[in-house]
């Protein structure tokens, strides 16, 4: 005896892949039969189909709310009906925003952009699925098996000691276990409605320290809406490039944003997914992969993800935790270092928006760039090369957003960046909550503007 | 009485032309179920349009027709997203003629060179339009009405006899 039928089952036919149709049945009695556009797995008992264009099914829909689908198996070519009963339509919000963003790689696939416009997510309930009887292929096995691949990965985040290997062994995990080419980690930095790379892999640039505000593209709908967004088809709405000239250029934030670190990214992704990585109900952060196959990335892996990164965001506020109760005030008994031999760097600082640019080089703003600034200045006024965390966040100069911000990952991005502009200056941790600023040259400090 | 024309030459040979085919009835219940179909043809005045199913997947389908009669047959050429739905009250089963097993596969082939640009493998599409002949079983009906649903803020549009709907 077979088990009934389950969506769960069933998600690669919600795909968009192959088209489903929708017979709906009129006032008159009169059958009506269309192709859907999206038709979209919300949960085991729930689909949503794209609503665009006032039409025959929606007004068959809202008289008589009961319709049969057919949906096609991309894989295997199974067919099955749906009995479904219309619910409700839903404007904006999460369901709105994923189907949005699904229904712009679908249109870019078909070559229908401008005609596809989502109105709303019609949300129906599945009474019945039957299984149309008939000829199926065999079904394909691709991609690394997801369970095994999620389980190594937790295994290897619950081994990580700090905020650091938490983010270099997520990006690792997903490498090596799910087989991801192209991916990119952003901190949320929540007040300013922004994210920051603090980790990629897979472009010539890695591009740590640039930002994407809330809202814009896969990521930042996925961080506005705290829901994953994923898209099967390259879809031109959300490219990154063009979608953050236009909108960053019309935003308040258009004064603020990191423009001078170019955003890596795969030119014209066929597929995208954004994550966004939770802990207790707040955005951490966004995981980003994509790749230059179409329909590479499934529900499946969206799951996977979504789990794995439930894990990153509980592991990085636990870590957090651990770091701030062990942070010492001060750091003492250091002696101060030297000043180092050779020839100085002009170090420049515009408080206006804390850039730093090391001789005409542009390195860092905003948070990352003042904590620099005060770390050199420290430096040159006392010797001191020893720092705590705690000193910096309880420094008000520092403007540290948010009680709850965090530092350590402005400390990480400040390090990489440093790594990989300059080979001269840099900090490294030397223990929880502690840091050491190493300058292997001479520095003059120039205060572009009065603080 | 006889309906006029609905079909002219250039949208019974658009029917006919190997395109994705999925056909609707209703029930007393007011559910509509529906069905993909395997084949079209059109009778030589064009006032008759028969589509083509495997009865093992059509049986709410076939229940439906058999008490009521009514039809909605939704036509789609993959490549140009043309899409053109016509209805009927007057649908009635009927058995397939000998030339409509002969159909079969010169449909599948059709339907998968018009896949074919997007990538469809062959096998699938054939997978997805096999029938054996014994499980063939036809539908015949008058169209009285035709639809143009080609993606689109006109999708829906009811067409005037002869008009092409493109």
């Amino acid at each position: 005896m077979s088990q009934p039928l389950s969506l769960d089952r069933l998600r690669p036919c919600l795909e968009g892949i192959v088209p489903s149709g929708i017979a709906t049945c009129g006032v008159d009695g009169m059958p009506n039969i269309t192709y859907v556009s999206q038709l979209m797995y919300v949960d085991p008992e729930h689909v949503a189909l794209s609503f665009q264009f006032f039409n025959k099914t929606r007004e068959n829909i809202l008289a008589n709310p009961v319709a049969t689908v057919l949906m096609m198996d991309p894989d295997t070519a199974a067919r099955y009906r749906l009995t479904l009963r219309y619910l409700r339509t839903e404007t904006a919000g999460p369901l709105f925003e994923r189907m949005k963003a699904k229904l712009a790689g679908i249109a870019s696939h078909e070559g229908m952009s401008a005609v596809f416009r989502l109105l709303g997510a019609d949300v129906y309930r599945v009474q019945a699925i039957e299984a149309v009887p008939g000829r199926e292929l065999p079904p394909v096995e691709e991609g690394p098996a997801l369970l095994p691949a999620l389980r190594r990965s937790v295994d290897a985040l619950a081994a990580c000691p700090s905020q650091e290997s938490l983010i270099d062994c997520f990006c690792t995990c997903l490498e090596r276990h799910f087989d991801i080419r192209h991916q990119m980690l952003l901190m949320a930095d929540v007040p300013a409605a922004r994210l920051y790379i603090v980790a990629s892999r897979g472009y010539a640039q890695p591009g740590t320290g640039a930002e994407v505000p809330f809202g814009v593209g896969v990521i930042g709908v996925a961080a506005r809406e705290q829901v994953p967004i994923r898209i099967m088809f390259p879809a031109s709405d959300y490219a990154y490039s063009r979608m953050l000239r236009d909108q960053a250029a019309a935003s308040e934030l258009a004064g603020q944003l990191e423009t001078r670190i170019p955003l890596p990214g795969l030119a014209e992704p066929a597929s995208q997914l954004a994550v966004p990585v939770m802990a207790g109900g707040r955005l951490v952060a966004v995981a980003y992969v994509e790749s230059r196959q179409e329909c590479h990335f499934g529900y499946d892996l969206e799951d996977a993800l979504v789990a794995l990164a439930a894990t990153l965001g509980l592991s990085m506020a636990a870590s957090l935790c651990a770091e701030a109760a062990e942070e010492p005030v001060e750091v003492r008994g250091a002696p101060p270092s030297a000043m180092p031999a050779g020839e100085p760097v002009q170090v420049r600082y515009f408080n206006r928006d804390g850039s730093v640019f090391l001789g005409d080089d542009y390195l860092i703003k905003g948070v990352a760039g003042v904590i620099l600034w005060r770390l050199l200045g420290d430096h040159q006024r006392t010797g001191r090369s020893e720092f705590s965390n705690r000193e910096l966040r309880l420094d008000p100069a520092l403007r540290l957003p948010d009680v709850c911000d965090n530092l350590e990952a402005r400390l990480i991005l400040l390090q990489r960046r440093l790594q990989e502009r300059c080979g001269w200056l840099g900090i490294e941790k030397t223990g929880r909550g502690r840091f050491r600023l190493v300058l292997a040259r001479p520095v003059i400090l120039l205060a572009e503007e009065p603080a | 009485m006889t309906s006029p024309e609905l079909l002219d030459p250039e949208l019974a040979a658009f029917i006919t032309g190997n395109l994705s085919l999925q056909l609707a009835a209703t029930d007393a219940a007011g559910l509509a179920t529906v069905v993909r179909c395997v084949g079209c043809r059109v009778s030589a005045d064009r006032r008759r349009v028969t589509l083509l199913m495997p009865r093992s997947q059509a049986t709410p389908v076939l229940a439906g027709i058999a008490a009521n009669g009514r039809v909605a047959v939704v036509f789609n050429e993959p490549s140009s997203y043309r899409t053109l739905q016509l209805k009927g009250r007057d649908a009635r089963i009927e058995a397939p003629l000998p030339e409509d097993a002969d159909a079969l596969q010169p449909y599948a082939a059709g339907f998968a060179r018009r896949l074919a640009p997007l990538q469809v493998p062959e096998p699938y599409v054939r997978t997805l339009v096999s029938c054996s002949p014994e499980d063939l079983v036809a539908v015949s009906f008058t169209p009285l009405e035709a639809y143009a649903q080609t993606p689109g803020p006109h999708a829906g549009r009811r067409l005037a006899p002869g008009e092409s709907g493109a």
